[in-house]
């Protein structure tokens, strides 16, 4: 009982939060693609979303998926049907800080993200930046996303956007 | 160094000199005789602009331009420089106001660019000012000739352009009337990306159903387009314009198979996880599933699944050219077509499942020409060297048409 309460009014700790980012960037950043979608809980909402739509109301993301499985078929489009040059693509995060817990007890966190690409032949050049406002759930030791929601600042992306983030 | 030796030899357009794509000189060329000649360039659609004094800020070839809704409803577009120092006046992407003013000097206009008010025009206590034969009414902000066709607006900076409909022609005209056909928009947002590409590669991708079987693994792998589906190739009198229709037959029709299980890429095992990403529900008219129409030289209007949108495509240099994707759909949408429209939308734009590899193709395509242009020529032969309608995906017939277009009013 008191441990329940205790989740319901505190918040994890910056180191907790930490571990869980640092493994879900790892995956990403070293092509780690299948496990994408096992941070997520089932009923998620993944959101890539230009800051001008979501100021204006707009509901058009760049990348949008409202459930595990749009997550598996992203991965799938990625790696089976989709044609691009090759790249690497590492996150940058930074102001990483739980900001508080929303109705359902769910801990809201918010971070800026910067991803930086490098194309054969090309320099290292930044190609999203931006800022996440995600809902997490406890799960064990750690937690899953219910909510990613990467609002970028990017008002022109440079050609393709391969890689979620 | 020797001069590029700029030669386009070959008759017709079934060959197109790699130069096209990456000269300096001939891209200026095409910005006077083609973005600012008697054609009809893609401004917004009006419901971007709801309101008296709402207004939205884009560019039209090279050049800014304010697109504005006047008190009366009249829609306007002008250049968005100031006529005193040339000061870029609206920065916003849009807004709403009464008039525009400069922020250097404060000079004022109306929402349709007529200049109504310059700060000690008659000078400070008698001293200084403008000159007394200084007359606001020939300093308005440049206006262009403006047509609102069924919710979108269509600029042009030469007012010899004839009206929008005869500028399409009778045959796309049924094509954009499909989807625009009077019923009121709703936006749905925008994408905005920069391809490192010439313009015309972007209308040549939508012209061309050859690759879309074939690049686009993704199509054929979950059943959204086979090459051997119902096609429908139509082009205007010109041969500037173009619309790709397709019928995607019931899923599994037995003998389409074969032909997609030949396609490099293609794995029958692969199965969506969520089919709700290409779910469609029917509500346009017509058996067709995809509708793609280019408009020369500055648009792109598809639908495929639940998804609309446009492609504006603003030029920069010979080597890239900024694509702005406005979705849209229908003021009357229910919520889940809400919720299916930006879910289908996982298919186009810079992340798009079937947009990305075009962007991806277009970069590579421009870097084939970069070195050694004057040698080589993009081959368009399939199908024949005619221009003609066809029923088919094994044919470029409508580039050809583009290129035929391309070369009479290029002088080339």
């Amino acid at each position: 009982m008191n441990i329940a309460i205790d989740r319901q009014t505190s918040l994890p700790s910056r180191a907790r939060l930490a571990d869980f980012y640092d493994r879900y960037f790892e995956a990403l950043d070293d092509l780690r693609l299948e496990e994408w979608p096992e941070f997520f809980v089932d009923d998620c909402l993944f959101e890539v979303i230009p800051r001008e739509n979501w100021q204006a109301g707009y509901k058009l993301c760049t990348i949008q998926a409202d459930s595990k499985g749009m997550l598996v078929d992203r991965v799938q489009g990625i790696l089976k049907t989709q044609v691009y040059a090759p790249r690497a693509f590492r996150r940058f995060y930074s102001g990483l800080r739980a900001t508080g817990r929303n109705n359902n007890g769910f801990i809201e966190t918010r971070q800026n993200v910067i991803v930086a690409q490098t194309l054969i032949d090309g320099p290292s050049m930044i190609h999203l930046c931006g800022v996440a406002y995600d809902l997490l759930e406890e799960a064990g030791d750690g937690f899953l996303f219910r909510e990613r929601i990467f609002v970028i600042d990017s008002e022109m992306i440079p050609n393709s956007f391969i890689f979620p983030a | 160094m020797d001069a590029m030796v700029k030669r386009w030899d070959s008759e017709g357009s079934t060959a197109v000199p790699y130069w096209v794509y990456t000269d300096e000189e001939n891209y200026r060329t095409e910005m006077n005789r083609i973005w600012y000649g008697p054609h009809w360039l893609y401004a917004g659609l009006d419901a971007e602009i709801p309101e008296p004094g709402s207004w939205k800020t884009t560019t039209l070839g090279e050049r800014p331009v304010i697109v504005a809704r006047s008190q009366d409803g009249t829609i306007s577009v002008v250049e968005n420089r100031c006529s005193h120092r040339g000061v870029k006046i609206c920065l916003a992407r849009s807004g709403k106001d009464e008039s525009f003013t400069c922020p250097y000097h404060q000079w004022s206009y109306a929402l349709d660019g007529a200049l109504q008010g310059i700060p000690f025009r008659r000078g400070i206590k008698g001293k200084g000012g403008m000159p007394k034969d200084f007359d606001p009414k020939e300093h308005g902000l440049p206006r262009l000739k403006v047509e609102v066709v069924n919710g979108v607006i269509w600029a042009s900076f030469d007012k010899e352009t004839p009206s929008f409909r005869e500028y399409i022609g009778e045959k796309m005209w049924v094509y954009y009337t499909r989807i625009f056909s009077g019923r009121k928009l709703r936006i749905i947002g925008y994408n905005r990306q920069l391809v490192p590409s010439n313009w015309k590669l972007m209308m040549e991708n939508i012209k061309d159903p050859y690759h879309a079987a074939l690049l686009h693994v993704f199509f054929a792998t979950f059943g959204l387009f086979r090459p051997d589906q119902k096609n429908a190739l139509e082009m205007d009198e010109t041969g500037r314009h173009a619309c790709l229709m397709s019928i995607m037959p019931a899923a599994g029709a037995g003998e389409n198979q074969d032909i997609a299980a030949s396609l490099p890429g293609f794995d029958a095992s692969l199965q969506l996880a969520d089919r709700r990403l290409i779910e469609t529900v029917k509500e346009l008219t017509g058996d067709e599933t995809v509708g793609g129409s280019t408009i020369f030289p500055s648009v792109i209007l598809l639908q495929q699944v639940n998804s609309m949108q446009t492609r504006q495509i603003v030029p920069k240099g010979p080597g890239s050219f900024e694509l702005m994707w406005t979705h849209f759909g229908f003021e009357d949408d229910d919520e889940s077509m809400r919720a299916r429209r930006i879910r289908h939308a996982n298919l186009f734009g810079p992340a798009g499942f079937v947009s990305a590899d075009d962007s991806e193709v277009m970069q590579m395509a421009q870097e084939g020409y970069a070195h050694a242009p004057e040698e080589r020529s993009s081959i368009m032969a399939m199908g024949g060297a005619g221009v003609q309608s066809e029923d088919h995906m094994a044919t470029e017939s409508a580039i050809r048409g583009m290129y035929r277009y391309y070369r009479e009013v290029m002088g080339l």
